[in-house]
């Protein structure tokens, strides 16, 4: 019963965890919306180089989003292939 | 809900166990559908004319866009790296598009796209090394000064990591998203839904992450040969 009660305080701990991992999201996208929007203006005052523009805004958008999806990587191990809750696991009910 | 890669079976040869695993199998599978298209155009341009048509047509349009992508890329030094890069965009892409007939997309394990990356990896060691020679290549991690040799190292080391882990998070969270959507809803509601959500998740965001993987991995090879 008590190492039941353990384990259940471990995974309140790894879901919060997730979802402080999950909260770089908020940083990433405003980097993502300052891309946007220089892109935006710089096309709107020299429309002839949207065609340079456009690439280099997606490379940009994806080099942003790098740390994203790290974080929803960090996430992921978290609530499904988290190693330490699988050692606690077997070392509490061990039989 | 299919969140882990399943496995079919294991071979043990010599003593090694090999797990013939889903993803194998699929990739198995978009290898096998790109090789017969390849036969299809090879024996359909069997008999190659000046002025194309039909076929011939459509194959010399994809190379030459291609082609010229990666000529802007990479510069006329390096362009003969255009058919590397387009085997390696198709790969993806075809991936991309198994993963519409309720297959699970080959990128969507880290194992392919690591592979991937790796490759990429060497790619640039050698082509730094070809272009600037031994002594000019490694002088390039000495670039400030001495004391950065150890953050220019780890530098190069995390371009593979980061390259393989942005195509893997972006199809593996489209996969989760879509496996999660079927999971919590009654059977009425995956009736046209769904259909958005690959929509959404597998073209849109698989055609631009393969596009923003194969230029960035350009512009890795261009840095370590031209920069």
């Amino acid at each position: 019963m008590e190492s039941i009660q353990a384990l259940s305080i471990v995974m309140v701990g790894v879901h919060i965890a997730a979802a402080i991992a999950l909260l770089n999201g908020i940083f990433t996208t405003f980097g993502q919306g300052n891309i946007t929007s220089t892109a935006i203006e710089s096309i709107a005052r020299q429309p002839e180089a949207a065609g340079e523009i456009r690439p280099a805004m997606f490379v940009g958008l994806a080099m942003a989003e790098t740390s994203g999806i790290y974080g929803l990587l960090i996430a992921i191990i978290m609530l499904y292939a988290n190693p330490l809750v699988n050692k606690f696991i077997e070392v509490a009910f061990k039989p | 809900m299919d969140l882990y890669v399943s496995n079919y079976a294991v071979l043990h040869i010599f003593g090694i166990d090999i797990w013939i695993t889903e993803t194998i199998v699929n990739t198995w599978l978009v290898i096998g559908i790109l090789t017969m298209v390849g036969i299809v155009f090879r024996i359909a341009m069997r008999n190659p004319e000046t002025v194309p048509k039909g076929l011939q047509n459509i194959a010399e349009i994809v190379v030459e866009t291609f082609r010229n992508f990666v000529l802007s890329s990479v510069g006329p030094g390096l362009v003969f790296l255009a058919p590397w890069y387009f085997a390696i965009a198709s790969l993806m892409l075809s991936s991309v598009f198994l993963s519409l007939l309720g297959f699970r997309s080959p990128t969507a394990d880290w194992v392919t796209t690591f592979a991937m990356a790796f490759s990429t990896f060497f790619l640039m060691i050698a082509m730094g090394i070809k272009v600037k020679g031994w002594v000019g290549y490694f002088k390039t991690f000495l670039v400030p000064g001495w004391p950065f040799l150890p953050i220019n190292v780890i530098g190069e080391l995390a371009k593979p990591v980061s390259l393989s882990f942005r195509l893997f998070g972006n199809m593996l969270s489209g996969t989760i998203i879509i496996a999660i959507y079927n999971f919590i809803t009654p059977w009425w509601a995956s009736i046209g839904v769904p259909v958005l959500l690959h929509l959404i998740f597998d073209i849109f965001f698989g055609v631009l992450q393969t596009y923003i993987c194969v230029t960035i991995s350009m512009s890795y090879v261009n840095d370590a040969a031209n920069g």
